[in-house]
């Protein structure tokens, strides 16, 4: 046991040696730059005073972006050949939407998340670095699904009104990608969950579990059911799917608490 | 500790009044965290990019900081936006070589054949436990990097990396393990020579 602690102390010691003679280069003095850049959004904000910021921003940039693919396929559509190449990507609520073909798909419905695993949702609770929550229009889950490490939280109702439905919680609030989607973009809308934005995807589409190391899960890759709902809280992004008319699902999402 | 608790103080009134959109208050702590958050970017394998991860993640910060729960830290909070920024770019650019992290050059007087003998077998020493850092998987130079080169506790590396406490500390214990074979050549895993 001494022994142990003697190598234990001897490598964290030396570490930190290590950590003084790193070869770091200077920082860029940001204050001016950083400063350049918000005044930008402060001035925008000054015109629109209802909203906050960063949803001003985001909703902005997302019809600007929408905006912009239109005019693409528009552009497309008048030349095939370019049909192939191209490629758009969208961020939201840690959720990245391609507009393009998606990978090739695990047989059948045997994709899962990785490390995916039955929990009881108090134990999900602690393992979550995230509050899990759950929609009170749907009540207590059938089935508590942990993956990843606790990276994920999935509540699956087998047998709701709507018939099998699926919601995965995740901290994607932060900018961290968890999900790819592979969509057609006349399907995606914007929607209005709790007063901030979500985007209602109409129709199944291929989804994809992105690690944390940003590497695709490809066994993870599937079609998804009905449609989907995604949203995000303060403290967590979510993920809602299964045979659902757009207000059955603002309807669970708006409960979830 | 108490200067600790005096920046903490300073901190929570600035963003405080960041948060009401006071662009002087935020320019504060852009320069007060300017050089941890460059340390981080760099560490975590932003290479050149350094700058401009941290730049991008204290535009990111301002948008988020609605969210910012009053109390909390502010170091650890901007450096997850950092570390996720970091890792977005070496995802999408999948630059191992950027990653290395290396020595300063040593001192000519370090190096120096008749220099002190237990000087030289340090800075062996250090040169050989780099190198193994390097060899490290991702995840786990990630935890030694937070643990040891940015000084942070490990709650506070578990917030800044997104992960479960239990991940930070079994991937930490798994790190140093491999570590020792290499900084105690001949009693643990055999070393290359050399």
């Amino acid at each position: 046991m001494a022994d142990r602690t003697g190598w234990l102390d001897e490598v964290e010691s030396e570490l930190r040696a290590v950590s003084r003679e790193l070869e770091v280069p200077p920082a860029r003095d940001l204050t001016a730059a950083v400063r350049q850049r918000l005044e930008g959004q402060a001035v925008r904000r000054h015109y629109r005073p209802a909203l906050r910021t960063g949803a001003l921003r985001r909703r902005l940039a997302w019809r600007a972006a929408l905006a912009v693919a239109a005019a693409l396929l528009t552009v497309l559509i008048a030349t095939p050949q370019g049909r192939a190449v191209i490629i758009h990507v969208f961020r939201f609520a840690g959720v990245e939407l391609r507009q393009g073909p998606g990978p090739a798909r695990s047989p059948g419905s045997s994709a899962s998340l990785p490390g995916e695993r039955q929990t009881p949702l108090d134990k999900a609770r602690h393992q979550a670095s995230f509050p899990v929550l759950v929609p009170t229009a749907l009540g207590q889950p059938g089935e508590v699904m942990v993956s990843d490490g606790g990276r994920v939280v999935s509540l699956i109702y087998p047998r709701t009104p709507h018939g099998l439905v699926r919601l995965d919680e995740f901290a994607g609030h932060l900018d961290q990608i968890f999900f790819e989607k592979f969509v057609h973009l006349a399907d995606v809308t914007e929607v209005e969950v709790n007063g901030t934005e979500g985007l209602w995807i109409k129709g199944p589409h291929e989804l994809m579990y992105v690690t944390r190391d940003g590497a695709p899960a490809i066994a993870s890759a599937r079609l998804t059911t009905g449609n989907t709902l995604i949203w995000g809280t303060r403290q967590v992004a979510l993920r809602l799917e299964g045979d659902l008319s757009k207000t059955a699902a603002l309807a669970i999402a708006n409960s979830a608490h | 500790m108490l200067g600790w608790v005096r920046r903490a103080i300073e901190d929570a009134e600035a963003v405080a009044r960041a948060q009401s959109g006071d662009l002087d208050a935020y320019a504060a702590l852009v320069a007060r965290y300017t050089l941890r958050a460059h340390r981080a970017a760099f560490l975590l394998g932003a290479g050149e990019e350094s700058d401009d991860v941290v730049q991008e993640a204290f535009v990111k910060a301002f948008r988020h900081l609605p969210r910012f729960r009053t109390g909390d830290p502010f170091g650890p909070w901007l450096l997850r936006i950092v570390a996720n920024e970091t890792l977005n770019l070496t995802r999408s650019r999948r630059r191992r070589a950027a990653l290395a992290l290396r020595l300063r050059a040593a001192e000519p007087a370090d190096t120096a054949a008749d220099g002190p003998v237990d000087k030289v077998l340090a800075a062996e020493r250090r040169t050989r436990l780099v190198a193994a850092m390097n060899a490290l998987p991702d995840r786990e130079r990630q935890v030694l990097v937070c643990r040891y080169f940015l000084d942070l506790s490990e709650a506070e590396t578990a917030q800044v990396l997104g992960w479960p406490l239990g991940s930070v500390k079994s991937r930490t214990w798994r790190a140093l393990n491999r570590l020792r074979g290499q900084l105690v050549p001949g009693q643990q895993n055999r070393v290359p020579s050399g």
